[in-house]
């Protein structure tokens, strides 16, 4: 028995030097909140993704398209509906599936889009400093928190109503909330030892910046990426109820809520169902983001 | 303090500058020359080059903005492209009833906000603080759109307690409202919740329990003081996202406010109209954080010096 023994000390267990996947994922599965997050996302890119085979699988339109004089405003589970039908005698559940489709497509479109412009500013002008700072700063201090429904509609003015107009606009605002964040992070990491380090070794800036700074930033990114997927599917929803979003016969669950009001007396589910739909895709975002938040980094608040 | 407010001041001058120019020249590249559709009136026997000759749109485009931001500075708006109404009479009309709304929105998440987040965290883990924290769950997830859908079919539909949309009686602003500041009550909540937790966790709670001052005198008037910044901070953000909400909320329940006719004008391109809201939304967000900045230096001195020499 060695003296540390005897104490009662027990020695750090050895690292095995390759981690598995399983080893990885272990905080993960004792997060309960990311796993319920993450269940909820799954469910819901499975729904997706049967609304996208509907889309584009010649023949498989008729599923959402078809209208059914005789049966509009069906009550779900009547008539061999699931989810019942609109008020054109559509079903409501196909149409919710292709709605889910488009609108996570967008949302994570516009979140990569974002997140990839705003990880490069936010890196240059944390890492170059001065006049760059300056100027990156200034733009980010002229967009961020801006409305962007505002933006939006700024951005249908010049493209027509759509999803264009819509990816522009959250993508024109949401950069910055991202660029905010990262260059906070390169402002602190430059300063560490392993940059410095690396610096000294004679690394240019650029290397610096994509080989050290950016994979420490990654954890921030998926994070944040969950968050802003949900503020663009928000953002698309509210954008199309209004008629600035996506145009017929794009199917759009921000649109099925603004054709559905019209009939809360004769079916509200056609109104309900969608809105539901959105709640809960919102819902598993955050809720993947916050159990996220607690594995990567818990300093990071959402506000 | 005084070089700070100018200083913040001529910072959103600039801003507001650039992002009304980002608005102008964005409606000049709008589809659809204006002078074409003014041409194509029925009643106007106009033609195209007539019609750029007389708003100056052959003019440079600078040359033709600062026209237009001089007009504006004296209030000539000018008129709306669809019915020839002069867009002050619309302003006056519909910005009163946005300020309307907004304020009982914000007032409404203020008041609901901060003695939950307060009680909560001082109950921290009781089935108080889990009910106020699954209330600030949903009223995030909720989009606001949806929210009014569901208070239309409880209240207006099935209850019949209060009116589907309009404006005419007290009762219309009630449902506009609560769908507005539902989103900014839920994040407000959380703030305010984590900000006292963090005050409640420091040496001075501990010292004035010792001196026995009571436990409402300290949550009330010390802590509550002390967890302001982050409060006021986040106050200028949703006071920005509450504007930029009027123009879904408006719309759903046809509240006649700025929202409600931007969208309009831009549904129906009538773009002279969407370009002077548009600008004086614009405003007054910017404004808005310029408050906000001030606001937070107002209630976390040790800010302001830093801020100063910036």
């Amino acid at each position: 028995m060695t003296a540390i023994e005897a104490i009662g000390y027990e020695l750090p267990a050895e690292r095995t030097p390759g981690r598995t996947w399983s080893d990885r994922l272990a905080p993960l599965w004792a997060n309960k909140l990311a796993v319920v997050g993450g269940v909820i996302t799954l469910f819901f890119l499975i729904v997706a993704a049967a609304g996208l085979a509907v889309m584009v699988v010649p023949g498989w339109s008729d599923l959402y398209v078809d209208q059914r004089l005789r049966q509009t405003l069906v009550w779900p589970l009547q008539d061999g509906f699931v989810l019942g039908t609109d008020n054109h005698g559509r079903s409501l559940a196909w149409r919710i599936a292709a709605g889910t489709a488009v609108s996570l497509f967008i949302g994570v479109v516009v979140t990569l889009l974002s997140m990839t412009l705003g990880m490069i500013l936010g890196a240059v002008a944390g890492y170059a400093g001065g006049a760059v700072d300056r100027l990156i700063s200034g733009m980010i201090d002229l967009v961020w928190g801006f409305p962007v429904i505002l933006v939006a509609v700024i951005f249908v003015g010049l493209v027509d109503p759509g999803l264009t107009a819509v990816i522009l606009a959250v993508s024109v605002v949401n950069w910055a909330g991202f660029a905010r964040i990262v260059r906070a992070q390169v402002l602190s990491l430059k300063e560490r030892a392993f940059v410095e380090a690396a610096r000294a070794l004679g690394v240019p800036g650029w290397k610096i910046v994509l080989r050290h700074l950016v994979p420490n930033m990654l954890g921030t990114a998926l994070v944040m990426g969950s968050y802003y997927i949900a503020v663009t599917v928000i953002a698309e929803a509210g954008l199309s109820f209004i008629g600035l979003g996506a145009q017929p016969p794009t199917p759009s669950l921000g649109q099925m809520i603004a054709d559905g009001r019209n009939f809360l007396y004769g079916n509200p589910w056609a109104a309900l169902l969608p809105g539901i739909t959105i709640a809960l895709i919102v819902l598993g975002l955050n809720t993947l983001g916050d159990g996220l938040r607690d594995i990567f980094d818990p300093r990071l608040r959402r506000w | 303090m005084t070089r700070t407010v100018a200083y913040r001041s001529l910072y959103a001058l600039v801003i507001l500058l650039i992002a009304s120019f980002a608005v102008f020249y964005g409606m000049r590249l709008a589809p659809g020359d204006v002078a074409d559709v003014l041409a194509s009136h029925p009643t106007g026997q106009l033609t195209a080059e007539r019609v750029r000759e007389d708003l100056g749109l052959n003019k440079p485009i600078l040359v033709q903005y600062a026209t237009y931001m001089g007009k504006l500075l004296r209030g000539d708006l000018g008129l709306s492209l669809i019915n020839g109404q002069p867009i002050l009479t619309i302003l006056e009309s519909s910005a009163g009833y946005t300020l309307k709304l907004a304020a009982v929105a914000a007032l409404l998440s203020l008041i609901m906000s901060i003695p939950l987040g307060l009680l909560g965290a001082w109950k921290r883990n009781s089935s108080f603080d889990q009910g106020t924290m699954l209330i600030a769950v949903l009223g995030m997830g909720i989009p606001n759109f949806f929210l009014a859908i569901l208070l239309i079919q409880v209240f207006a539909v099935w209850l019949k307690w209060l009116p589907v949309a309009g404006y005419e009686t007290p009762q219309h602003i009630i449902m506009p409202a609560i769908a507005l500041a539902a989103e900014a009550m839920a994040i407000n909540l959380r703030v305010v919740r984590s900000s006292v937790l963090e005050q409640l966790g420091l040496d001075y709670v501990r010292t004035l329990h010792a001196k026995g001052v009571s436990d409402q005198r300290i949550l009330w008037l010390h802590v509550l003081r002390n967890a302001l910044p982050p409060i006021v901070a986040l106050a200028g953000v949703l006071m920005r996202t509450l504007l930029g909400y009027t123009l879904i909320v408006e719309t759903i329940f046809r509240w006649p406010g700025l929202g409600y006719q931007l969208v309009n004008a831009v549904l129906k391109r009538d773009y002279t109209v969407a370009q002077t809201l548009a600008i004086l939304l614009t405003a007054a967000v910017i404004l808005f954080n310029l408050l906000a900045d001030l606001g937070q230096q107002w209630a976390d001195p040790r800010t302001r010096r830093q801020a100063g020499a910036g």
